[in-house]
């Protein structure tokens, strides 16, 4: 186990249980909300309510104030009580001595102070000069008061069991949201561990990988989700990493095996010429012959460098905007002298001007390399034509030759580094020429075929083409 | 190279740049003494700094034809040299070493205001022919129209190249090839020179595209004449002067 490893995630700290905390929130946000709005229209409603009923019974009892009489009143609200704690109202007279004549509540509330002004307001009323049988809770009561000729005082009140009705509808929520919560969690625990099954699968598979296993890939699901897609993706990173590894370690692989033995041969030529007294001549021949050794086994390591690093994509500034046709003349002029030497004619056909973009360095050591071989591998009397052709979204160069060719079967060996034929075996170079070609059309998404020319080889890079004005950077 | 050859080329060297006076920044050690000690074999004095301060530093006096700045230096880095001289109205010509190969890194040497670019391991004569070239970039007169090596002459303005008053026809390649060769005549002209400033390719041909180009330019210019001009000086390079 790496110290720099994550912990496995908990199930409780997975994003379907934070969704679902989140959810929950926010739902008990707006049942607080609704509650609030419910509870202040009912109050609005049920005051208005309380408001006409209470003026209505005062009108009753008073006689619409005809009735000023205290014992007609006291006998009218006689009749009107029967029921009253029931039916939630409250009834009191008293004389104007304070004494109470009539009615449920046991005496005149002091907790506040009640104008006699015939208006309805809603008081506390204490607990104690309420009926016995009157609903708990309910001491906010809507009254209304008013004096009597004789100083005598009637007060009348109403229970709206606002309150209680508040309470209920706030109990019915509260349930609700407790099975919203429930319900949640639930729901977030269960997606929860689903995601983190699939998550666990693709993480112990990384850490599998990681531990060195480099061939193991992801295991994709057949359901075709957003996790197939990513085990996908991931799986495709992986194929190009093992690839980038593979191609680093065959770089070290055959560095061991190319540079050893020219090495050895360096090191042994100059140790021997150690060995005795010799002649100044026979010093200056040994040191030149160790340049010249040394000289060779720069180019080899300098070709595989620039292999690797356009294998590993390194390809940051310099990216122009340039004319495929134009350098092909270039090089195509610049390897014919060589070509007439060797009894080839070389010559460029069918060019139409048209702009790719790269690495005119890159794409010329490409170019060059292909002269090259096909320089090297046609003997003379033969042709070797440069073609730049214009297809739908590409720009294709050819080098075509009608040299021996290469046989179906070793076209694809032939773009590993140093392989060389059987058949090359006695002519100079080292073997990279192709495989440079070939990281450098990979660095420009270009795509390398050989074919068989029927005699001869043909080869082809088909570059994407520019894509107008954003190339130019 | 054989032991005449040899011989030839470092007199040869040492004449054309005798008392050049060399900065050499450099904190590889055994590279610095390698390196001081063939410059100073060929007639140059060399001062030596270990790292980039010390490099800024003596580099700042202005008393140097050429400076050889190592590019990753302890310090400062061999590009912020080359920016603070440049900054400093110095233009003392800079060939900027560098372990780093790739074509970007040179671009960006260039770029800091360095005037050449050299990528380690390079061969000692490469290093002298660039040297070269750039102090004597220097010298005044290089706007010169028409450029002339014995009785060769070669006229920039129509084109044209003579050699003991005949005309000679050239393609327009060989051509540039060749006012290269004159401008830089009786100096070490290298292969990598030659494809960076006549083709402007940078990379390293397998096979021996430039000495094909070279026979042909030759024989054009020397044939049916006593004295040859354009000399190839073996395992280096090439030279047109009247001797070789």
């Amino acid at each position: 186990m790496n110290a720099l490893e994550p912990p496995p995630p908990r199930l409780w700290r997975t994003t379907a249980i934070r969704l679902a905390v989140g959810y929950v929130l926010a739902y008990a946000l707006a049942l607080v909300v609704a509650l609030a709005a419910v509870s202040w229209t009912t109050a609005i409603y049920s005051d208005a309510r309380a408001r006409s009923q209470l003026q209505q019974e005062l009108k009753l009892l008073t006689h619409g104030s005809k009735r000023t009489d205290t014992q007609a009143i006291k006998d009218a609200m006689l009749l009107r009580m029967h029921g009253a704690s029931r039916k939630k109202r409250l009834y009191l007279l008293v004389s104007a001595d304070g004494n109470k004549l009539v009615g449920n509540l046991l005496a005149w509330p002091t907790e506040e102070d009640i104008p006699v002004d015939g208006q309805v307001r809603t008081v506390e009323i204490e607990l104690e000069v309420l009926p016995p049988k009157w609903f708990e809770d309910d001491s906010f009561i809507p009254v209304i008061a008013t004096e009597l000729p004789d100083g005598g005082r009637l007060l009348l009140g109403l229970g709206v069991a606002q309150a209680k009705l508040l309470q209920d509808i706030t109990e019915y929520l509260s349930e609700g949201l407790l099975l919203a919560v429930l319900l949640s969690l639930a729901m977030g625990l269960t997606l929860g561990r689903a995601i983190l099954q699939r998550i666990n699968t693709i993480s112990s598979a990384a850490a599998r990988i990681m531990a060195g296993d480099l061939s193991r890939r992801v295991p994709v699901s057949p359901r075709n989700d957003e996790f197939d897609a990513l085990a996908g993706r991931l799986n495709a990173m992986l194929g190009r990493i093992q690839q980038l590894i593979k191609g680093m370690r065959e770089v070290t692989d055959n560095i061991a095996h190319d540079l050893r033995s020219p090495l050895t041969r360096l090191r042994s030529q100059l140790e021997i010429t150690l060995l005795e007294p010799r002649t100044e001549e026979q010093y200056r021949r040994a040191i030149a012959l160790g340049i010249e050794e040394s000289e060779s086994l720069i180019r080899t390591f300098n070709s595989l460098l620039e292999i690797a690093q356009a294998h590993a994509g390194q390809f940051s500034g310099n990216v122009q905007a340039l004319d495929l046709c134009a350098l092909a003349h270039d090089l195509v002029e610049f390897y014919g002298a060589v070509a007439e030497e060797a009894g080839l004619a070389l010559a460029i056909e069918d060019c139409s001007c048209v702009n790719i973009e790269g690495s005119r360095d890159l794409i010329a050591q490409a170019i060059g390399n292909l002269l090259e071989n096909a320089i090297k591998y046609t003997p003379a009397g033969g042709a070797v034509t440069v073609q730049v052709i214009q297809a739908d979204n590409a720009v294709e160069l050819r080098v075509n030759d009608n040299g021996p060719g290469i046989a179906e079967a070793e076209r694809a060996r032939v773009l590993e580094r140093f392989v060389r034929l059987e058949s090359a075996r006695h002519t100079p170079g080292n073997g990279l020429g192709l495989s440079l070609v070939q990281a450098v059309a990979r660095l420009h998404q270009a795509e390398l075929t050989l074919r068989d020319g029927h005699p001869g080889l043909h080869v082809s890079l088909r570059f994407p083409r520019m894509r107008s004005a954003k190339a130019m950077s | 190279m054989n032991i005449a050859e040899w011989k030839c080329f470092r007199l040869t060297a040492a004449d054309y740049h005798r008392g050049m006076h060399v900065l050499l920044i450099e904190d590889d050690l055994r590279a610095a003494e390698y390196l001081v000690q063939g410059l100073t074999e060929c007639g140059h004095v060399v001062d030596h700094a270990r790292d980039g301060d010390d490099g800024l530093h003596l580099a700042l006096t202005g008393k140097y034809e050429v400076i050889v700045a190592d590019r990753m230096l302890p310090r400062r880095d061999g590009l912020s040299i080359v920016r603070i001289l440049r900054a400093d109205n110095n233009h003392t010509p800079v060939l900027v070493l560098s372990a780093l190969g790739e074509v970007n890194d040179r671009v960006a040497g260039l770029q800091a205001g360095g005037d050449d670019y050299l990528v380690k391991p390079f061969a000692f004569s490469e290093l002298l022919a660039r040297l070269g070239a750039l102090t004597r970039r220097q010298q005044p007169a290089p706007m010169d129209q028409r450029l002339q090596v014995a009785d060769l002459t070669l006229d920039l303005r129509d084109q044209s190249v003579k050699r003991a008053g005949k005309p000679i026809r050239l393609q327009p390649r060989e051509f540039r090839l060749l006012a290269f060769l004159m401008r830089h005549s009786g100096q070490l002209v290298t292969r990598t020179m030659l494809l960076e400033h006549v083709w402007e390719f940078h990379f390293d041909p397998q096979t021996n595209v430039v000495d094909v180009q070279i026979s042909r330019l030759r024989s054009k210019i020397d044939r049916d004449h006593e004295l040859p001009l354009l000399h190839t000086v073996r395992g280096s390079g090439y030279k047109l002067s009247e001797c070789p």
